[in-house]
This record gives structure tokens, C-alpha cells and sequence, in this order.
């Protein structure tokens, strides 16, 4: 009886590990088509970010400005930028200091 | 008759057969069949040594050259502070011809002509008459790679490889430096962090940012036109953190040309160049006498002379209109030679050395990039205590100056600047007492803001900006000459400051039609600058660079406190 035991309980322990093997082998291919496509689309990103650094870089920025926007974009001094703040309902706007917000 | 009974009859017991269970039998097949396995065990082991051998060994060509094949492998991208990328890595395809390998060399021409129609196919075809292989095109774009390869001639061969780009074209030129063809660093990061791009995947995020690299840059250029310097270098910086935002160093040059630079001109000013910067060492001078308890700032000097004779040099102020009597913080405020020599005096050579050593002005410093010129060994002495304590004969970085000014301003904390940007923060440790800064700090304000002050032009409303003026005579073969090395070293906002910036212009001219506009709230203009000195030329530029950034680090830049 108990070498019948023995043999169903290892008999079990086999074909469960086969079967949780056979699944995990689907998860794990699945793993890697994931983390394939996953290279493939951060590969893509970097490669638009990259034109996106390019095309908004300062240089190109300045050259756009001019070329598009030379009297609708005007330099503000620190002076003409306001900080706004919500205090229970009220708006309170104060001076930006080059301290930044953390010391106000 | 021969009785039976009395027969003799040999028995043979060997013919008769009888079966019994052997052990001894059963073992030797036992044995047996352990054998055959045995050697099948040895003969698998031996294979798979053989195949392991063969999976781990490498091939020659990668044994005579090892970093080449790891190099070409891939080569970690650099960002700015924002993530921005100031590097990428991109595989190129290269294309060659064999001409020994064309099938229809005029079809291909054709059509080759087709997809490259600007190239000069003369050329190409006394290289198809050579008969050797040769490269077409090199770095070619996707869509030309497929119509090519779309020919299916077997002549024509690609190959892949790894590129550099660079979309901030000349911004971080000093700064990011080269790579050779054999994609090892050569300048810059590119050098000092080749093993780490090299093994690294993933992005090296640097302090810098490239909207205020690009605003000081533009500047710069344009103040380099106005005073025709040489060159020209500025550093903005944390205080606190030692994060360097901007480091520009002029002339650059544009990092995507792949050039060979040899010209000396084109050295990195902002770590690489040891100046003389002259008179704001007269900041590091009284900061050592307060730190030593000497004097204080209310300190009165009597009777100081117009000049001073040292070895046989004369020391002389600069400005014969400063008064005779003057507190040390009127010294200076005004920048006094003498009263400068008579504090370095009082605080005696070894004193002054040892709080020199300890801003990190004489020796050389850690820094991020291998570019970083060492100090002119300064030999002390009575004499030389003395011209020191004014900035003469004193050498160091830019990039040290910068360094020794944030531990002035900072409450005393030493700082060491960095490029790379850290994710664990350094302990802080104090190496100056804290009425250093408090001290020295009004001081400093009161040089940009008061006529007195040679800094007036950078006085820019609403920043609280505070500095130091140093205007050097340049040393070349050997010898002082009349060409000028005027620096500006400004620290805002004075109240809590969080930002240093020095600006410092080689060999500036006087501009005669240049019209400078006071800050002082009078409106007044002046055509001309009266004399080249930084007070006329660093100054004015640093408070242009800062009337730029200004807006950008208030609303931006609450991080790196």
C-alpha cells in the first residue's frame, strides 16, 4: 500500500511538473516576445526623441522664432513674471524672486 | 567373464549439468553494463568539455584586439539634467562595392545613379576599373539602404556601424570631447568615462543644461565680437551642490564634423587654462584674515602708501584716488592693492597658504573631465605673500576659482563641482567658520551696487547680484604683457546664494563704439569703454549672461537648492 502511495505521489509530482513546465515555457516565450517588441519601440522613441532634441534644440528655436514669430515672442524680464498663489479661495500674486519658490 | 560388480567404472562428474544462481556470474554482467556506461559517461563528458571549449574560446581576430569588437558593440547615450540628449549612439550602414563581384556593372551604375544622383560617377568608375573593393557611401539613411539592397547585385556589400550624434552641435564640444574611429574616447566625458559608456546601457544624465548653456554661449559670442578677444570662458554653478549648469569655453567647435582639433586656441579655458586672474584673489585674502580672526570687516588700515617696493618691484594701486586710510572691507570694495599686500601681512604666509589649499586653489582638483590644468607650482616667500594677497603671480583654473568662491559664499562648506549628476548626496563638510560668508557676503553685494565698486554694470534688478572684479596683465614667453586676462566672479542672489557665475575674457580689446547702459537707475549712457578693464568688459557681459538666465533659474531651478 505504501509503495503505491509512494508511486502515485511521484507519479503526480511528475506530470504536474510537466505541466506547470509546459506553461511556464508559454509565459516565458511570451516574456520574450514582450521584451523583443519592448526594444524595438524604445529603440524607435530614442531615435524621434533624438529628432525632437534636434528640432527644438535652442539654435533651432531661435532660427524659428525668427522665421515665424519675431514680433509675438518678447523677452520677459524677472520683474513682469508674477507667482500666484490659492490661500483659502483668495489669490495672492507676489513678486518671483531668484530665490525660488522653496525660500519664499 | 569379467564381473561387473568387481569392474571398475571411472566416474565423470563433469558432464553432468546442474543450474544454480551464481552471484559471481550476475556481478560480472552487472559489472559489464556499469562499464559500457561508464565509458559512455566518460565519452559524453569528454564532448561536452569539447563543446564548452568551443562555446567560451574566442575567435583569433578578437583575441589580437579585444576592445575593438567590445567597442563596436554599443556606447551609452548622455542626456542633460532634463533628459535631454546631448549624445546618441545610431547604427550607420555603411555601403561598399566589389567590382569583381558585378554582374552588370553599367545596370548598376544606372541605377546606383538613380538613388545617389549628386555623386560624381566619374570617380566611381575608375574605382570599378581598379577592380578593388571600395566604399560607395557611408552613413546612408534607411530608405536608401532598402532601394539599394532592393538591386540585388551581390557586389555591393553593407556594413553596420556605430555613430555619435550630437544634436547640440557646438554646445557641449570642451565638454563631451571626441571618439576616435575605433569608438574610444579620446576628449572630454568621451574620455574620462569610456569604460563606463562602453559597459553602461543605460542613459548618463549630466548637471548641465543646454537652454542656459545655449543663452551664456550666445552671449559670450557676442561679447567676444564686441571686446575682439581671443577666447573667452564662463562657469554657472550651484553653491550648495557643485552642480555646474553651464560650462562654455570659446571657441568651440561643432562635434558632428568628426575634425582633428590640433589648434591650441581651441584649449578648454573654463578647466583646462592656468591665468593669473588677479584681484579677485584680494576676496580669498580678507576671507583668510576673517576665518583666522584677524581683522574684521570694520578694521581700519592708516596711513597705506601709494606704493610699495618688493625685491625691487614696485607695488602700486591701480587707482590713484583711493584714499590713504580705508577699512578692510573699502579695500575690498575698491579693489586696493596695498591694503590687500598689508592683510596678507597680518595673516602671515603659512595661514594664508593652508586657506588657499583648502578652497582647492593651488594643486590640481577631481574633476568629472580629464581636461584640467594644474597650478603653476607657486614658490611662497615674503615678496610672494605679498603680490598673492592681490591675485599677481598666483596661477590657477578657472573651474577653482569658481570651487574656492561657492565655499566663500556657501557658509563655509567645501564643494567640489561636478559634471555628472549624482543621485546620492555628498556629507556636507564645513572647512570655514561660518562668519566667513556672512562677512564677506555684503562685502561683495557692495561691489556691484555702491559707485565705489568696480562691478556696476552687473547690477541687475531683482537678482542681488555680488562679486569680485579681477583684471590681470596675461604672461606670454615668460614676460607680463599689456594683453589682459579680466574675469568677473559673480555670486546671486547675495541674501541666500545659490548660483555662481564667472565670466572671464582673454586678451579683450577697448570698443570705442560700444554704448554701455548704467544700472545705477540714472539712465545714463556712455559711448566707449574708458579703459579694458573687467570692469568694463567681464562685468558687463556677466550682467547681460544673467539678465538672460535670470528668469530661467527663478522659475526653474528650485532643485538644485
Amino acid at each position: 500500500m505504501t509503495k503505491f502511495v509512494v508511486f502515485i505521489l511521484i507519479f503526480t509530482l511528475i506530470i504536474s511538473t510537466s505541466i506547470i513546465k509546459n506553461s511556464t515555457k508559454g509565459i516565458e516565450d511570451e516574456i520574450y516576445t514582450v521584451k523583443e517588441n519592448l526594444l524595438f519601440l524604445e529603440s524607435r522613441f530614442k531615435d524621434t526623441k533624438l529628432e525632437f532634441d534636434f528640432l527644438s534644440s535652442s539654435e533651432k528655436l531661435m532660427e524659428y522664432q525668427q522665421l515665424y514669430f519675431e514680433n509675438s515672442l518678447q523677452i520677459k524680464s524677472l520683474q513682469e513674471i508674477k507667482t500666484l498663489e490659492i490661500y483659502n479661495d483668495e489669490i495672492k500674486i507676489g513678486d518671483l524672486k531668484i530665490s525660488g519658490k522653496n525660500d519664499q | 567373464m569379467i564381473n561387473n560388480t568387481n569392474r571398475f567404472i571411472p566416474h565423470d562428474n563433469n558432464d553432468e549439468f546442474k543450474y544454480s544462481k551464481n552471484k559471481a556470474d550476475l556481478d560480472i554482467k552487472f559489472n559489464r553494463v556499469a562499464f559500457i556506461f561508464f565509458v559512455f559517461f566518460v565519452i559524453s563528458v569528454i564532448y561536452s568539455i569539447h563543446l564548452i571549449h568551443l562555446g567560451s574560446r574566442k575567435s583569433d581576430h578578437q583575441n589580437k584586439n579585444p576592445s575593438k569588437i567590445i567597442n563596436k558593440l554599443k556606447r551609452a547615450d548622455i542626456v542633460d539634467r532634463h533628459g535631454n540628449f546631448l549624445v546618441k549612439t545610431v547604427s550607420s550602414i555603411d555601403i561598399g562595392i566589389n567590382p569583381a563581384e558585378t554582374i552588370n556593372q553599367k545596370k548598376l551604375l544606372l541605377n546606383l545613379g538613380y538613388i545617389f544622383p549628386n555623386k560624381n560617377y566619374e570617380l566611381i568608375q575608375s574605382k570599378f576599373k581598379k577592380n578593388k573593393f571600395f566604399w560607395f557611401e557611408k552613413k546612408i539613411s534607411d530608405e536608401n539602404y532598402e532601394k539599394i539592397m532592393m538591386l540585388g547585385d551581390k557586389s555591393i556589400k553593407s556594413e553596420e556601424k556605430l555613430t555619435r550624434v550630437y544634436p547640440q552641435k557646438n554646445l557641449f564640444s570642451h565638454v563631451i570631447g571626441q571618439i576616435d574611429d575605433n569608438n574610444n574616447g579620446i576628449s572630454g566625458l568621451e574620455k574620462s568615462l569610456d569604460e563606463k559608456l562602453k559597459k553602461n546601457k543605460e542613459t548618463i544624465q549630466l548637471t548641465v543644461d543646454k537652454n542656459i548653456q545655449f543663452l551664456i554661449r550666445q552671449e559670450l559670442i557676442k561679447y567676444n565680437k564686441i571686446f575682439q578677444t581671443k577666447g573667452s570662458a564662463a562657469i554657472l554653478m550651484s553653491v550648495n551642490t557643485g552642480e555646474i549648469i553651464s560650462i562654455v569655453s570659446l571657441p568651440d567647435f561643432d562635434l558632428n564634423k568628426r575634425v582633428k582639433i590640433v589648434d591650441v586656441n581651441f584649449i578648454n579655458r573654463a578647466t583646462k587654462g592656468i591665468y593669473e586672474f588677479g584681484s579677485v584673489f584680494k576676496t580669498f585674502t580678507l576671507a583668510a584674515a576673517i576665518n583666522e580672526k584677524i581683522i574684521e570687516p570694520e578694521t581700519e588700515f592708516v596711513d597705506l602708501p601709494k606704493s610699495l617696493t618688493c625685491a625691487g618691484f614696485p607695488i602700486r594701486e591701480y587707482d590713484n584716488k583711493i584714499p590713504s586710510t580705508l577699512t578692510a572691507e573699502q579695500i575690498l570694495i575698491r579693489s586696493g592693492n596695498i591694503g590687500s599686500v598689508r592683510i596678507g601681512q597680518k595673516i602671515g604666509q603659512e595661514k594664508y597658504k593652508l586657506f588657499l589649499s583648502k578652497l582647492g586653489i593651488i594643486g590640481g582638483i577631481n574633476f568629472d573631465i580629464e581636461e584640467v590644468g594644474i597650478p603653476v607650482k607657486f614658490k611662497w616667500g615674503k615678496c610672494p605673500l605679498a603680490t598673492a594677497s592681490f591675485g599677481h603671480g598666483i596661477t590657477t583654473t578657472l573651474i577653482q576659482l569658481v570651487k574656492a568662491y561657492s565655499i566663500i559664499v556657501n557658509g563655509g562648506f567645501n564643494v567640489d563641482p561636478v559634471l555628472v549628476k549624482k543621485n546620492k548626496k555628498n556629507k556636507k563638510e564645513k572647512i570655514l567658520n561660518q562668519d566667513v560668508s556672512k562677512k564677506i557676503l555684503p562685502i561683495l553685494r557692495k561691489i556691484v551696487s555702491t559707485k565705489e565698486g568696480t562691478a556696476n554694470l552687473a547690477n541687475i534688478n531683482g537678482y542681488e547680484v555680488g562679486g569680485k572684479t579681477g583684471t590681470a596683465n596675461k604672461i606670454l614667453k615668460g614676460v607680463y604683457s599689456n594683453k589682459k586676462i579680466n574675469t568677473f566672479v559673480s555670486v546671486f542672489p547675495i541674501t541666500k546664494p545659490k548660483f555662481i557665475l564667472a565670466v572671464m575674457l582673454e586678451e579683450p580689446q577697448i570698443n570705442k563704439d560700444y554704448i554701455y547702459e548704467y544700472r545705477d537707475g540714472s539712465n545714463f549712457r556712455l559711448k566707449g569703454s574708458p579703459r579694458n578693464t573687467a570692469g568694463w568688459n567681464s562685468v558687463e557681459a556677466a550682467g547681460h549672461i544673467i539678465e538672460k538666465i535670470g528668469p530661467i533659474l527663478a522659475t526653474k531651478y528650485n532643485e538644485v537648492y
